[in-house]
């Protein structure tokens, strides 16, 4: 063994950097490799793992790799990779921010690929109109949602409420809300209620039933100050009466992730929520869930819709298409996958796995056929694709909803202060 | 300059790493930053150039911005000085020479340690949750508590005592500050009948002033930093009602929920100049009330 010399040892630690650098296994080449990123909960992200695993045994050419965040976190992480430049192959999109990102260019078309790796001839028509853009195809809706109530059954039938007995599930309103709502505190100490106060999704479903819509054909905000006068005035008549939470309470879970539910934690006996969370929130029950359209306004104008809430996109910053095109064929159209899938995501668009699918249901996932059997024709339809800024809109409704849940502001100060909001969002975002 | 490079290579061969390191994770993001607080940037298309037109926004228009300020601002001024007024308290006790300090030393220490990470956030919120161990005690003795996190008159208070209990490192530094004012002064101030708030103020503050100063600078700069416990405690918000839109979590919505980048840069780069002027002016008044030892004058 010769002497260490000092140049001798600069020598040796360049090597080895270099050999680190430059020198890749080769077996890493083998297999394409494309990355599956999506936001999840802890029974979606089973599902999908033991997806991505059948179908990396069926093509041995290709491997997927999974990538999952809550939703919350999901849409940060998905920026900064867009700022640098490696986002995941496959992306899940939702209906209400996807057209931002087909706008900016972070999502690929898919036209070129039809008929090739993505057949789509057993795909719903009007699934496929929903991730049109201009003519062109950009995303695969991969379960279709609305807007459901969540009752925890076994705390209504305490209070004596039964689904057909003075409760319609798929027409109440929002007088039987509190009247339920205030029954089952009585009965069971539990509120009976939500206070959706700060929550968009019901709000909008509420403009609906007024006859108005969100956004006018110039993008300007459609909703006037009596409607959100009026909607707040009805969850705070509702909380008066001592149907929901407390009104601090509830403040403190305006966007708050499905563990954090009331039906969930056991501080009130219903919550609002996205149908295909159905699946997920039972798993995380004991007891068993109902499912009830959102309330309504004694005139019934609808005010849900059945939406293709969930997408699977190519990325911009794809390695390979080819490969990314043939998985997300896989992921709609694989009767193996697609039985693993369920409908915790939402209701396929293909109507052959729906075929396949709806004989093997139980529990949940049953209910959840029920539900949309139940809700054909009480919806409303598809209104277009919210602006630029509608996300910003949304958050702001929250916030200033939170001072009339703590009784900080007037109904009337907190709703022109969000139209002046939301129309100067708008104006930026245009 | 080949003399020159053949007697310095080998030390830049080693400080390369460092230099490399240097350049492309600090100084270059901060000039692109600099450069992208004047565009428009949603961070797929390419960033537009738009002159101080964000600048111009943030001051004119910008109500958020301003409500941020507020809420930094108050955040700052109440907790810096309550920290450093506790963490000395704690210093002077453990110069007293107690048994095991080592051990309370350690122990105080400890929350500086965690007090930044998102685990003791999420502790945080369990602690002064409605139904959390806070309002448990209370109830425990006849009280009952309020929302703390939902209430936007409390909300701010539960970060200021997560930033108090964080007192450790400015606590080291008193404790050692402590042990170097010579112990003969107080003897001496003994004999001439001075009591413990004498000896305190004529004494300890003056010959700490050095160190007092430095700690401030410090905990100042860190309080206008401050993020990760008001984004969890938060939800990411800033919510309740905006009382914890601290000026940090306000940037990381601008550019993460809503892809300004472009004015979430210039954002950036207005926290760093109110950042520098503030310790600019703690530098200017030290003059008049921070004296060295060693000075000649």
């Amino acid at each position: 063994m010769s002497r260490l010399t000092r140049r001798r040892f600069i020598g040796t630690a360049a090597g080895a950097a270099t050999l680190a650098a430059f020198g890749r296994p080769a077996f890493a080449q083998d297999r394409t490799r494309i990355r599956h990123f999506w936001w999840g909960n802890p029974d979606r992200d089973e599902r999908t793992f033991r997806v991505i695993e059948i179908f990396n045994q069926k093509h041995p050419d290709i491997e997927v790799v999974g990538e999952t965040l809550g939703f919350a976190d999901y849409f940060t992480r998905l920026t900064t990779q867009i700022a640098g430049g490696n986002m995941a192959d496959a992306i899940q999109m939702g209906y209400g921010v996807m057209f931002e990102y087909i706008q900016r260019g972070a999502i690929l078309p898919l036209d070129d690929h039809v008929g090739s790796t993505l057949d789509l001839t057993q795909i719903d028509e009007s699934a496929l109109q929903a991730g049109t853009v201009d003519g062109k195809l950009y995303a695969l809706s991969i379960g279709a949602n609305s807007h459901m109530a969540m009752y925890n059954t076994r705390l209504y039938e305490e209070a004596g409420i039964t689904s057909g007995d003075g409760f319609d599930p798929y027409g109440w309103t929002y007088d039987d809300v509190k009247r339920i709502g205030v029954a089952v505190k009585e009965a069971t100490g539990v509120a009976g209620t939500d206070d959706n106060t700060a929550d968009y999704q019901n709000f909008s479903d509420f403009v609906g039933q007024k006859g108005a819509e969100l956004y006018k054909a110039d993008g300007t905000y459609g909703v006037t100050q009596e409607i959100v006068e009026e909607y707040w005035t009805i969850w705070k008549d509702i909380r008066d009466a001592g149907a929901t939470p407390p009104g601090p309470a509830s403040a403190g879970l305006v966007g708050a992730e499905m563990a954090q539910w009331g039906i969930i934690t056991g501080q009130s006996a219903t919550s609002y929520a996205w149908s295909n969370q159905l699946v997920g929130a039972q798993e995380l029950m004991q007891d068993t869930l109902g499912a009830a359209m959102y309330p309504n306004t004694p005139e019934m104008i609808p005010g849900s819709i059945v939406q293709p809430s969930q997408f699977i996109c190519l990325s911009r910053d794809t390695v390979d298409a080819q490969a990314t095109t043939t998985y997300m064929d896989a992921f709609v159209n694989d009767p193996e996958m697609t039985a693993v899938l369920g409908l915790e995501r939402g209701i396929p668009a293909n109507s052959q796995v729906r075929e396949a699918l709806v004989p093997t249901l139980e529990g949940a996932q049953a209910l959840s056929v029920e539900f949309f059997d139940n809700i054909q024709g009480k919806t409303m339809a598809l209104p277009p694709p919210p602006p630029s800024g509608a996300n910003e809109v949304e958050q702001t409704f929250e916030r200033i909803a939170v001072g009339v849940l703590l009784d900080q502001v007037s109904i009337a100060d907190a709703a022109a202060d969000f139209l002046r909001q939301a129309e100067a969002i708008l104006r930026r975002a245009s | 300059m080949q003399k020159f490079l053949r007697k310095n290579a080998p030390a830049y061969v080693f400080l390369a790493p460092w230099l490399i390191g240097f350049f492309l994770l600090a100084i270059f993001p901060i000039l692109a930053s600099l450069y992208l607080s004047f565009t428009q940037y949603d961070v797929v298309r390419p960033p537009e150039w738009v002159g101080i037109e964000n600048y111009q926004y943030m001051f004119e228009f910008d109500y958020r911005f301003w409500k941020s300020m507020q809420v930094t601002f108050t955040f700052v001024v109440i907790s810096v000085p309550a920290k450093l007024i506790f963490a000395l308290a704690v210093a002077m006790l453990l110069d007293k020479g107690i048994r095991a300090v080592g051990w309370y030393r350690a122990l105080f220490y400890l929350p500086s340690i965690l007090g930044g990470s998102i685990a003791v956030a999420i502790l945080w919120r369990q602690l002064f949750d409605y139904n959390g161990v806070i309002n448990s005690v209370l109830r425990f003795f006849g009280g009952d508590g309020p929302y703390w996190l939902s209430d936007p008159r409390y909300s701010l208070w539960t970060l200021i005592v997560l930033a108090v209990w964080q007192f450790g490192s400015p606590m080291l530094i008193f404790l050692a500050g402590l042990r170097a004012i010579p112990q003969d002064l107080y003897e001496a101030a003994e004999i001439d009948a001075a009591g413990p708030a004498r000896k305190f103020f004529a004494i300890t503050v003056p010959l700490l002033a050095p160190v007092i100063f430095f700690n401030l600078v410090l905990q100042m700069i860190e309080a206008f930093k401050s993020f990760s416990g008001a984004f969890i405690i938060s939800g990411g918000t800033g919510a309740p009602l905006d009382s914890l839109l601290f000026f940090t979590v306000y940037l990381f919505n601008e550019a993460f929920s809503y892809f300004r980048m472009g004015y979430a840069s210039a954002l950036g780069w207005v926290l760093l100049l109110i950042i520098a002027a503030f310790t600019a002016i703690a530098f200017w008044t030290s003059k008049y009330w921070v004296h060295y030892e060693n000075e000649r004058g």
